[in-house]
């Protein structure tokens, strides 16, 4: 009688933790081409800026704002592709900043993935070639954590080098938002 | 009160009858679950310690069978490479931490007030705050890995895999969090034996004629006290480097990734000795008993004890021969790992004399002794060989470790450990265990287990590294690997039929006397299983070998209060009687205080500030613990 009750409590219990807690700690080492190419159907707004995410995205859960693994391996493309040469640690140099939290397309992941995928004006280049589906939304999200508003249930961590910014697994960005927008550069953003 | 007290009645005062049914009233364990939650009886807290840990033992040998059913052929795709990732952490976490470190200390639970005359253990309620501490370590663990996020990182956890740049997600942390509760609860067990050996031992005892199970326990104890610590530091800077970007393990802000491997095996190479030494008692225990004349040497056992002891604080290095070392700190670390031999090589020579000078009679437990001297020394003579760092850099990372370390590990380990099992069951349940199903039990696991485990050698030698989840067809490593993997299996079946075995002759196994195999040691001189309160008369000990010495009827030291729960405290080298001393009552705040310091330890996985806010609730069942009782101290 008792160690029934202790074992329906303990499956009660992971069944709780089943629902709120797996899906940030899966890890794929391989998409499945189907999904890869669903990913592809971005349907950006005419100013291809923003826009609604595949339908199948959603309905994986959003996998590359909200797993561990996903945002660890964006961190990490982010250093493979040269990310930090224009935009450094996130705090900008060539291209603009993402620490500030000023967005210049919107925050929104199909605008980045996007951005990422096709390129911008004045100096984004297209990655489109170079990285797979899967590669551009892991970036993607992790460039969206940079500047994030709000803190995330999930975050990298910091890398084993010289700190020159807090750790994205500290706290939402946003507390380093500087008070007004960074001035955009003649060449950057969007044409007026 | 006071005066109702001192004026109780003692235990001479009343007839047998009446002192058993007194002492059971004040011993007691309460029925129901709460009564199950508050007792503090070591006899009850050691046999769920012992049962928790065999469950352990048979998860991770359900995953041991997952890994050998994925790399029983190659290119396999039963199992992908992140799940087995997992799995191979998981087992050797598993089986180091959740089962082979609590199983010997609870055997020593259970065991060491019985063999050294007490009615139990110092600290009793710290024994029931271990024990739900492993409790709740381990299901951390498999609840993690149950969820897709169990550790992925050996289970040795390496810095930088294990740090925050390249172990994403709450896996690490996890790992590292369930080391500190399972290192809480063996720290509380070792400091409760320490000192119920030196202060609770039955007048009499004095040092020289202490059961030899007992001093393996005591030297295992510091061990314990003096290696856990570094393991629990280099856990909780590997969760402050990845929860709150400290740098102890970052080179690049003054960190040093060394230095995890340094605290990790200063602590991680006596935890083979805190796992072997408990079964070089048992073993020494055993052979005794079936040997049937006093074990030979027991000064030259006892200090080789010692000797193990304190040499396993200086061989660590000899798992990081491969990190780059000057020459001068390979050579003193491989000196230091080879002269460990020699009092492993004492030991094995004082058992062989035992047995050649005895008649020894060949009972299941007798077998399992022989078992573990053979393959011990095989692991043994291979550990000789890596200590040399050539040889070493060779084999490094590859199956010829794996093999080494299963061949010590449960050659050293578990062959004495299912042997104690079944020396002491009659003790543990007041049944028999079945010598015939034992017998097919022994052959099963000591031939499959060889089979399984000594191709490996051969594996390593061709290059085979360890934690590859396949491999491809090319290599000329599947056919050793399917042997391998069909051996396993009947490794396994043998661990089935004693468990079976074990399930059997609790309910139908035949009745045992209170000292069924003729045994010198006091656990025999009480009933099987043991009352509450062990034994209705403090025994007074003349000799290493009570129960030979004196046949008829041990001397006894009366004069105790039957009314509170008492016992004798007795001087540190000759066991002189010093005290009566009260031992603690039943209750359920450790219960309540482990409660609060999982979900304080759980909850600082997810926020620095689980460690502010969940203090709280510790503090509040720490003062229900310690709420002074009103009652006088002692009644010395």
């Amino acid at each position: 009688m008792r160690r029934r009750a202790v074992s329906t409590g303990f499956a009660a219990l992971v069944l709780v933790l089943a629902a709120g807690g797996c899906q940030r700690e899966e890890r794929q080492t391989r998409l499945d081409p189907p999904i890869a190419a669903a990913l592809d159907g971005v349907a950006l707004m005419p100013d291809r800026i923003s826009g609604a995410p595949p339908a199948v995205y959603v309905a994986l859960g959003k996998p590359y704002e909200r797993n561990a693994f996903n945002l660890a391996e964006g961190k990490r493309l982010y250093g493979w592709f040269g990310c930090a040469a224009c935009h450094g640690e996130g705090e900008g140099g060539k291209g603009p900043a993402f620490l500030d939290g000023w967005w210049a397309y919107g925050p929104s992941m199909v605008s980045i993935v996007s951005s990422i995928r096709d390129g911008r004006p004045h100096g984004m280049p297209p990655f489109r070639d170079k990285m797979t589906t899967e590669q551009i939304w892991q970036l993607a999200g992790y460039v969206q954590t940079i500047g994030a508003y709000s803190a995330k249930t999930a975050a990298p961590g910091r890398s084993d080098a010289k700190q020159r910014r807090p750790a994205e697994n500290r706290a939402p960005a946003a507390l380093l938002f500087d008070p007004g927008p960074t001035p955009l550069h003649p060449d950057q953003g969007p044409e007026p | 009160m006071t005066q109702d007290h001192d004026a109780g009645t003692r235990d001479h005062q009343v007839d047998r009858t009446m002192l058993e049914a007194r002492l059971a009233k004040t011993w007691r364990t309460d029925p129901g679950l709460w009564g199950a939650l508050a007792t503090v009886d070591h006899k009850i807290i050691g046999r769920r310690y012992i049962v928790t840990a065999f469950v352990f033992l048979a998860l991770g040998g359900v995953l041991a069978m997952l890994m050998r059913l994925q790399l029983a052929g190659p290119e396999a795709r039963i199992i992908g490479p992140d799940r087995y990732n997992q799995i191979f952490t998981m087992h050797g976490t598993t089986m180091m931490f959740l089962f082979a470190v609590p199983v010997m200390e609870a055997v020593a639970v259970y065991l060491v007030p019985l063999m050294i005359g007490t009615r139990n253990i110092a600290f009793p309620r710290l024994n029931a705050f271990s024990y739900w501490m492993f409790l709740f370590g381990g299901l951390l663990l498999w609840v993690a890995f149950a969820l897709d996020m169990g550790p992925d990182v050996g289970w040795f956890a390496y810095v930088p895999l294990s740090g925050p740049q390249f172990s994403a997600g709450k896996r690490a942390d996890i790992w590292a969090q369930m080391i500190t509760f399972t290192e809480v609860a063996a720290l509380a067990v070792a400091v409760e034996i320490v000192v119920t050996v030196f202060k609770q031992r039955a007048p009499g005892m004095s040092l020289d004629r202490v059961p030899l199970f007992v001093w393996a326990m005591l030297v295992t104890s510091f061990l314990v006290i003096i290696a856990m610590p570094a393991v629990m530091v280099a856990s909780t800077m590997l969760i402050l480097d990845r929860l709150v970007g400290t740098h102890f393990f970052n080179p690049a802000e003054g960190g040093d990734v060394l230095l995890w491997q340094h605290l990790f095996w200063f602590f991680g190479h006596p935890e083979v000795y805190i796992i072997f030494l408990p079964a070089v008692g048992m073993v020494s225990t055993m052979v005794a008993t079936f040997a049937r004349r006093p074990v030979f040497g027991y000064l030259a056992l006892v200090m080789a004890m010692v000797a193990t002891g304190i040499l396993a604080f200086g061989l660590w290095v000899h798992h990081m021969f491969v990190t780059g070392l000057p020459r001068l700190g390979e050579s003193f670390f491989t000196a230091s790992s080879m002269a460990i031999a020699v009092p492993a090589g004492i030991q094995i020579f004082c058992w062989i004399a035992t047995l050649w000078s005895g008649t020894p009679r060949f009972a299941t437990p007798l077998l399992w002794v022989v078992a573990f001297i053979v393959t011990f020394v095989i692991g043994g003579l291979t550990g000789v060989m890596v200590a040399s760092v050539p040889f070493d850099t060779q084999v490094h990372d590859t199956y010829f470790v794996v093999a080494h370390f299963h061949y010590v590990l449960i050659g050293g380990a578990v062959f004495p450990l299912l042997g104690a099992v079944t020396y002491w069951f009659p003790k543990f349940t007041g049944r028999m265990m079945s010598e015939r199903l034992g017998t097919w039990s022994f052959w099963l696991i000591v031939v499959g287990f060889n089979l399984t485990f000594f191709p490996m050698h051969i594996l390593g030698f061709q290059g085979m590294p360890r934690r590859i989840y396949t491999y491809q067809p090319d290599l000329p490593w599947h056919g050793l690997n399917l042997f391998v993997s069909l051996c396993a299996v009947m490794l396994v079946a043998g661990f089935v039929l004693f468990a079976v075995n074990v399930v059997r002759s609790l309910r139908c196994g035949v009745p045992a006397g209170d000292n069924p195999w003729d045994a010198p040691t006091l656990e025999w001189a009480t009933s099987s299983p043991p009352p509450p309160y062990n034994f209705a008369h403090i025994p007074v000990v003349g000799g290493s070998n009570p129960l030979w010495e004196s046949p008829e009827k041990l001397p006894v030291a009366s004069g105790l209060c039957l009314d509170r729960r008492e016992l004798i405290v007795s001087s540190v080298v000759e066991a002189q009687p010093e005290a009566r001393e009260s031992s603690p009552q039943n209750s359920v705040w450790p219960f309540f205080a482990a409660i609060a310091t999982s979900v304080m330890l759980i909850g600082s996985i997810f926020t620095p500030w689980a460690v502010v806010w969940g203090a709280v609730p510790v503090f509040v069942t720490l003062v229900g613990w310690f709420w002074p009782k009103g009652t006088p101290e002692d009644a010395a």
